[in-house]
């Protein structure tokens, strides 16, 4: 009875608190990042870092939300017709970007224009190629006609592709657009001084009234992720992005900061070869693939850091269900002789795993190391730097490359790329007419059901092929110090800040 | 005195040429393509080649060092390719705050090492000596980047008596900005002082067994006077040309203790610049990096004449 009153009066606190946490104006917001965005230029961008400094400087057409469910943002509602082939977006009246440039529907004709533009070279070309003409029907209506059905294409609207720069900024500045960003996001640009902040200053002129909260951001790297903490730790950051798995645990009893986690869009795990020996046999990967535990692997590395994983969709994608995708292999190492045998190896192989500099990468590598040499195959481990890694892959110069992706909000981000017949992210080269064949139509198909079907024909192709051997997917973390209200995680990773505030 | 500072001057030329050459060759032999690291994972085809192209990466390597070479005699180091920034502005920005952590990091070096050094050799073989020999090897042997996070943890996120880590302009916080030095000048001028205070108290013993020293006290100096004015000053000619060596490598950068204490200072620019492979920045740092040693040997020679008139700077001997 008495424990009872107890849970009641806490209850009746936390209600307390909770009503008494409305938002407040003012004050600066202190984030630390993990790295030092180099390029502020959304059509230029190709650090990931640089996101998050854009969500708060851009607005997008469209956004998701936590369910990662595309919402309205600078697009008021929109029309998908000609069976998927016509987009008809409505635009939202009264914005203006922070050089007072009105946002209408031939800024978002010119943006567009800015990303296909052969000579200006951008990164996002690739997302938007599949646009064949934009067309401004009246001053607020935008019509953009693809080349065929592309289901991603409002996940894509959500990023990068999806943020809208001034035109009359960017034909003045050009690429330099990078050192003077101007969008109509609820903070615009002040300062940027490289290795050392971002400063953005809140836009009077947003059309959100009821965001933009605190009056300043700045953004300062850390690189050092104990340094990070630290900061946050002294109260001279507000929130941090990224910690280190060791800190996790401890982070989750602290009893000023706040420990937020969810699943992420990331994938990790292993590329090989498939074009040259010893991986052009299929029944290597098989046996290499059976001597892995998945779970073991991510207990020693990562405890509760990470899940462990089959396919390259993590569990906050619609897709996770697809049965190959999410049902973790068992530890086989009689399948696996046994696949050695077959493949007239009894004795096992050996080959050479090349891994990025850094702690995890090595320690994951040396478990896999440990549990190949149960059934005879010898991991031979190479420390190579990341740009060095990156060519290599391009070039199908490695047997086996541990290295993941960073994830999309749709499916279609997490997979194409990566398995279509020379993809550019398909560092295998494998190649499979069915798989190609699958992926495109996962593309014009629009139910959720159809695409799943898809994806899952797909993974069962895959994890008997494996031109990858998926791992684990890490989860998202972010920390918050004591001050910091209002703040939505969502699985990409990326700090909205437009309707957080500061408590004094 | 003059005409050797101008020759010595003029001699900076040819070195800087030098690496020039061996900085441009060695990046351009780092394994990985420069285009496929700036633009990362998600990199088109198209972006590719266009950067490259951008980047003058389809023309032969020599052609590109000439050209490289005739921008840099005109004062141009080129544009980042990474931020798009100009080479001259970024290290402008960087400099001041490299100089100042790294004439604050030998001043704490050297308040703590030559009092000990002296002290050590003055008191040969007593506890004083020990107690400083000891600290001198605890302080070669403990590494920056553990002092460093012990001591924000301590001084920072326990007692909250400094802040963790950053940087801010002199003349926007002195206050502050003094603050944020604390940390990683007492990690880097500890390490320093270590070396400095073992050569110093080496170098004093030297000297105390000389005859001048002797003689000094057969006049009846005190210990003062003959510690400091007869025996410190030549004591201090290995010492200089080691500070002077410790001041070159500190200007161009303490990579780990930038990193931990966030310092913007060339240390982290340089790393970074390397990693992605950001061409007209890492050539423009390393150029600087080497203009620093040059001009500071020329300052320790200088000091040598200063501190023993014996040495005659230009004397042609023989």
């Amino acid at each position: 009875m008495k424990r009872a009153l107890w849970i009641f009066i806490l209850i009746g606190a936390l209600a307390v608190t909770s009503v008494s946490a409305a938002p407040q104006r003012g004050g600066t917001l202190r984030v630390g990042l993990n790295a030092d965005p180099p390029n502020m230029d959304p059509h230029q961008s190709t650090a990931a870092v640089d996101r998050q400094v854009f969500q708060n400087l851009y607005d997008k057409l469209v956004d998701i939300n936590q369910n990662l469910e595309i919402v309205p943002m600078l697009a008021t509602s929109w029309q998908i017709t000609d069976g998927g082939r016509t987009y008809t977006f409505k635009l939202r009246q009264g914005v203006v970007f922070h050089d007072g440039t009105p946002f209408n529907a031939d800024a978002v004709k010119f943006n567009f224009e800015r990303m296909l533009d052969k000579s200006f070279g951008s990164p996002r070309f690739n997302e938007v190629s599949l646009v064949t003409s934009v067309t401004a029907v009246d001053p607020y209506t935008v019509r953009i006609t693809l080349e065929k059905p592309y289901s991603p294409f409002l996940a894509v609207l959500s990023d990068r592709a999806g943020m809208m720069v001034s035109p009359a900024a960017a034909q003045k500045a050009g690429k330099g657009l990078a050192r003077e960003p101007v969008g109509t996001g609820p903070y615009k640009f002040v300062e940027k001084r490289p290795q050392e902040r971002i400063v953005l200053e809140r836009f009077d002129q947003h059309w959100d009234k009821n965001g933009g909260f605190v009056d300043r951001i700045i953004y300062r790297p850390f690189t050092d992720e104990n340094a990070r903490l630290a900061n946050l730790r002294a109260g001279e950051l507000d929130v941090i992005d990224q910690v280190a798995p060791a800190d996790i645990p401890k982070l989750r009893t602290d009893p000023v900061l706040r420990l937020l986690e969810r699943s992420g869009l990331e994938w990790q795990g292993m590329w090989i070869m498939v074009a040259g020996p010893p991986f052009n046999n299929k029944l290597l990967r098989q046996a290499l693939n059976a001597t892995i535990d998945r779970r073991t692997l991510v207990n020693v590395v990562f405890g509760e850091t990470a899940v462990p994983a089959n396919g390259p969709f993590p569990p906050a994608l619609f897709t996770y269900d697809v049965p190959a995708n999410s049902r973790i292999p068992e530890r086989n190492v009689d399948l696996a002789r046994q696949k050695l045998r077959d493949a007239g190896m009894p004795n096992g192989f050996s080959f050479t795993l090349k891994i990025t500099p850094g702690r995890v990468a090595q320690q994951v590598a040396q478990v896999i190391q440990s549990m190949a040499a149960d059934a005879g195959i010898k991991v031979n481990i190479e420390i190579v730097e990341f740009g060095a890694i990156l060519s290599q892959g391009d070039a199908h110069k490695f047997e086996a490359i541990l290295l993941g992706w960073s994830g999309r909000p749709d499916p279609d981000g997490n997979i194409y790329g990566d398995f279509i017949t020379d993809g550019g992210l398909n560092f295998s080269a494998y190649s499979n007419p069915r798989v190609d064949t699958l992926l495109d139509a996962a593309r014009i198909l629009t139910t959720r059901d159809q695409r799943r079907r898809a994806y899952g024909d797909v993974m069962n192709i895959l994890n008997d092929e494996l031109p990858y051997l998926f791992l684990y997917w890490p989860k998202q973390y972010k920390v918050l110090g004591p001050k910091l209200q209002g703040f939505v995680h969502i699985s990409d990773g990326m700090m909205r800040f437009r309707n957080t505030w500061l408590t004094p | 005195m003059s005409w050797y500072l101008v020759r010595r001057l003029l001699l900076t030329l040819p070195v800087l040429f030098f690496v020039s050459l061996i900085v441009f060759s060695l990046i351009n032999l780092i394994p990985g393509d420069p285009a496929r690291v700036m633009l990362g994972e998600e990199a088109s085809k198209e972006a590719l080649s266009a950067l490259r192209k951008e980047m003058g990466l389809d023309r032969p390597m020599h052609v590109r060092y000439l050209l490289w070479l005739s921008h840099v005699a005109r004062g141009d180091f080129g544009r980042s390719v990474r931020d798009g920034r100009a080479v001259l502005d970024t290290l402008l920005l960087k400099l001041p705050v490299t100089i100042e952590l790294a004439i604050t990091s030998l001043l704490v070096a050297w308040i703590i090492a030559i009092p000990a050094g002296v002290v050590a050799a003055w008191k040969q073989r007593t506890a004083l000596d020990y107690a400083a020999t000891t600290a001198a090897l605890a302080g070669i042997s403990i590494p920056n980047f553990w002092l460093g996070i012990m001591m924000i943890y301590l001084l920072a996120v326990n007692l909250r008596l400094l802040p963790p880590s950053g940087y801010i302009e002199p003349w926007i916080d002195p206050v502050r900005n003094l603050k944020l030095m604390v940390m990683p000048s007492i990690v880097l001028g500890t390490a320093l002082a270590a070396l400095v205070m073992r050569l110093l108290r080496s170098s004093m013993l030297e000297v105390l067994g000389t005859d001048y020293i002797r003689t000094a006290r057969a006049k009846g100096l005190g210990d003062a006077v003959v510690l400091v004015r007869h025996a410190m000053k030549n004591a201090m000619i290995p010492v200089v040309t080691v500070m002077g060596l410790q001041l070159s490598g500190l200007l161009g950068g303490a990579v780990i203790t930038e990193t931990i204490f966030a310092v913007p200072g060339l240390g982290r620019l340089t790393v970074e610049s390397i990693l992605t492979r950001d061409y007209p920045m890492v050539q423009g740092v390393v150029l600087f990096a080497a203009l620093a040693v040059v001009l500071t040997n020329l300052a320790v020679d200088v000091m040598y004449a200063v501190l023993d008139p014996r040495i005659r700077l230009g004397a042609r001997t023989g």
